[in-house]
């Protein structure tokens, strides 16, 4: 059987996987474009911010009373995979950036919608991340 | 292992099992006036995994030794302990709660292990024990009485409550980590001191939680730790020194030993007893959120729980609105993923036991020699790589009728019975014919049906387009007929009132 994400622990699991994934490729662009160093931490730091919020939102809301094994709707990951840099240019990357912060903010409204039939809480979350991964696009889109 | 993140261990982008907290064999002790010591007691049984069958723990079976001395130390803590202002006492238990906090991830993961439930339900047993001790947390202002000026000129009359001395808990298999903290917090809260006794099928949680208690530095003697099996439970009903009991477990067991024993000997009791929760949908319902809440309900836990789904209702002669929502329901069911609860993507563990898995099936014959449908046989499911020994897939009967074992005993597994009522009324009285009346829920968009259901249904927790009719901290778990025996519940308003006596003073100064 394919893996799907069904509960919301793997949801959980697969949000701190892409942002892990997607800080340690800032930190890897602030070594190799170190006119941009400060940039590429500062969205390495966020994405472990961004893990640690929905990470604690899960622990403070999770209870086994709701359908936290349960989705009718579950996630293939496969769908939500982030890209390697290619490191030939700083353009080449920062396209690269940008498209994995749409994954990831895909990801994330998908599993808000995903997440609030398994436990309320969550989908606030996911959302009010998905307003600051905006702003992130937009700073990267200014690097080039 | 605290503060670990969810899942650190994947290999390829494939989830795989969850790092386990409990390493090897431990030998478990008990925890009397501040110190870890053997139980008297030579004899010990296995704890074992019930989803990999490792044995993970040796508890000894307990002796009246034990309890008689977590008594004495308890006892002899109680002066002082009682003087130890409410805030402080409040304070103690921030230090739990921090601790707790600090150790989530690997409370979880032990419920877990011994329990076999999957590792998003363990989480949430430990959040919701954790939230009994914030509850616990408002002593200073739970336990303020209340007083009336001038009742007559000049005097008046003040009421104080006041804590009583010790109380113990026998707590059950199936919530190893939450039932507990049920009770524990608010008597110590109140300025009571405790005996715990868990069960021995499931005693780690609460060792893991008695080494935080430790951690946080309670006075010794405050809250004490006694494992066993029967010799321990006779003490504590027994023990004169023991004021009240706190009991979650049969009702066989919690109405004719627990509440019997001690209440005879005017020890306060509050037994929350066996349960057969019927759900009840309306043609009306909303499906999606219907099905959701059905299968959280029935399958979760792998059905080993007080509030889980029993019997399900269609009430409303729609043959057609029947059909397709057991037609969902039952592939919902069948896609459901078995196996080790700290499997990531697992969505039932196994039963906590082989025992508890020989009843269920026993009882799965039962359903098949009264002529009910078994159309879908949990005991053909697939559990692979682990042992099937303490595992089985959910199960629905159809056609079930009330006069049926099936439909009246309570089989503690992944087994749905679906019944049909012509209307409302019959639903109801199908409910309130059960002995037991634990929790009941209905599913409708309709909101008169819904309250003529909470009306008029006999059962103390009521669930409404909610599956798991769980009550929070702050309120009480509630339970009527065969289901709670005592007056006052866990949790809430209740605890604080069962674990403190009611003192008034009526005072006049010349």
């Amino acid at each position: 059987m394919a893996l799907v994400l069904r509960t919301t622990s793997q949801i959980m699991g697969h949000h701190a996987e892409l942002e892990r994934r997607s800080a340690e490729g800032y930190r890897a662009l602030a070594e190799r474009h170190p006119e941009h160093r400060d940039v590429f931490n500062r969205l390495a730091d966020e994405n472990q911010r961004h893990m640690a919020r929905v990470e604690r939102a899960y622990r403070l809301g999770v209870t086994d009373a709701f359908e936290v094994g349960f989705t009718p709707n579950p996630l293939d990951p496969g769908d939500y995979t982030l890209e390697e840099f290619s490191g030939e240019s700083l353009e080449e990357d920062v396209a690269t950036a940008l498209r994995n912060e749409e994954t990831v903010i895909r990801f994330c409204l998908d599993a808000a919608k995903t997440s609030g039939e398994l436990l309320p809480d969550l989908p606030d979350t996911f959302d009010r991340l998905v307003r600051g991964k905006r702003k992130r696009v937009e700073l990267l889109g200014s690097l080039t | 292992m605290s503060h670990r993140t969810v899942n650190e261990l994947k290999v390829g982008g494939v989830m795989v099992v969850l790092e386990e907290p409990i390493k090897g064999v431990i030998e478990l002790k008990n925890y009397i006036d501040g110190e870890w010591v053997e139980s008297e007691a030579s004899e010990t049984r296995d704890v074992v995994n019930p989803a990999t069958l490792k044995t993970i723990a040796k508890v000894p079976v307990g002796h009246r030794e034990d309890v008689k001395a977590a008594v004495d130390a308890a006892k002899d803590a109680f002066p002082r302990w009682r003087r130890t202002t409410p805030l402080s006492r409040a304070r103690y238990l921030m230090a739990l709660k921090q601790l707790l906090e600090e150790n989530f991830e690997e409370l979880g993961r032990v419920v877990t292990m011994e329990h076999g439930k999957i590792i998003d339900e363990a989480r949430g047993e430990v959040r919701r024990g954790i939230e009994n001790v914030e509850m616990a947390t408002g002593i200073p202002s739970l336990m303020m009485g209340y007083n009336a000026e001038d009742i007559s000129r000049g005097i008046d009359e003040v009421l104080i409550k006041q804590p009583l001395g010790v109380f113990a808990c026998v707590a059950p298999f199936n919530f190893p980590f939450m039932v507990p903290l049920w009770f524990m917090p608010y008597a110590v809260a109140t300025g009571n001191t405790y005996v715990v006794k868990p069960s021995p099928w499931t005693p780690l949680s609460m060792m893991k939680i008695t080494e935080l208690i430790d951690e946080a530095g309670f006075p010794p003697g405050v809250i004490n730790l006694v494992n066993g099996e029967v010799e321990p439970v006779s003490e504590i009903l027994e023990n004169p020194g023991v004021k009240g009991v706190s009991f979650v477990g049969s009702t066989k067991i919690g109405r004719d030993v627990i509440y019997k024993e001690a209440a005879a000997r005017g020890k306060r009791v509050q037994a929350q007893c066996s349960a057969k929760n019927f759900l009840v949908v309306t043609p009306d319902a909303d499906v999606e959120l219907t099905v959701s809440s059905l299968m959280s309900s029935f399958y979760g836990n792998t059905g080993q729980r007080c509030l889980a789904g029993a019997n399900l209702v269609f009430a409303g002669d729609d043959q057609g609105f029947m059909d397709k929502t057991l037609g969902v329901i039952k592939e919902r069911a069948a896609a459901i993923k078995i196996g080790y609860g700290l499997e990531e993507g697992v969505q039932m563990g196994p039963l906590q036991a082989e025992n508890r898995k020989r009843r269920v099936l026993g009882y799965i014959e039962s359903g098949l020699e009264e002529d009910a449908m078994l159309t879908m046989d949990g005991r053909e499911f697939s559990c692979d790589p682990y042992p099937e020994t303490c595992f089985l897939g959910p199960s629905i009967f159809e056609g079930v009728s009330l006069d049926m074992t099936i439909a009246r005993e309570e089989i503690f597994g992944p087994v749905m019975s679906v019944l049909t009522a012509e209307n409302l009324d019959e639903a109801i009285g199908m409910v309130n014919s059960s002995v037991y009346g634990n929790a009941a829920s209905i599913f409708t968009t309709n909101g008169g049906t819904a309250r003529r259901f909470q009306y008029d249904v006999e059962c103390g927790n009521i669930g409404v387009n909610i599956g798991t009719a769980a009550p929070m901290a702050f309120f009480p778990f509630s339970g009527m007929k065969d289901s709670f025996f005592g007056d006052l519940h866990g949790q809430g308003r209740d605890a604080v009132d069962f674990f403190t006596e009611n003192k008034v003073v009526i005072q006049r100064w010349p």
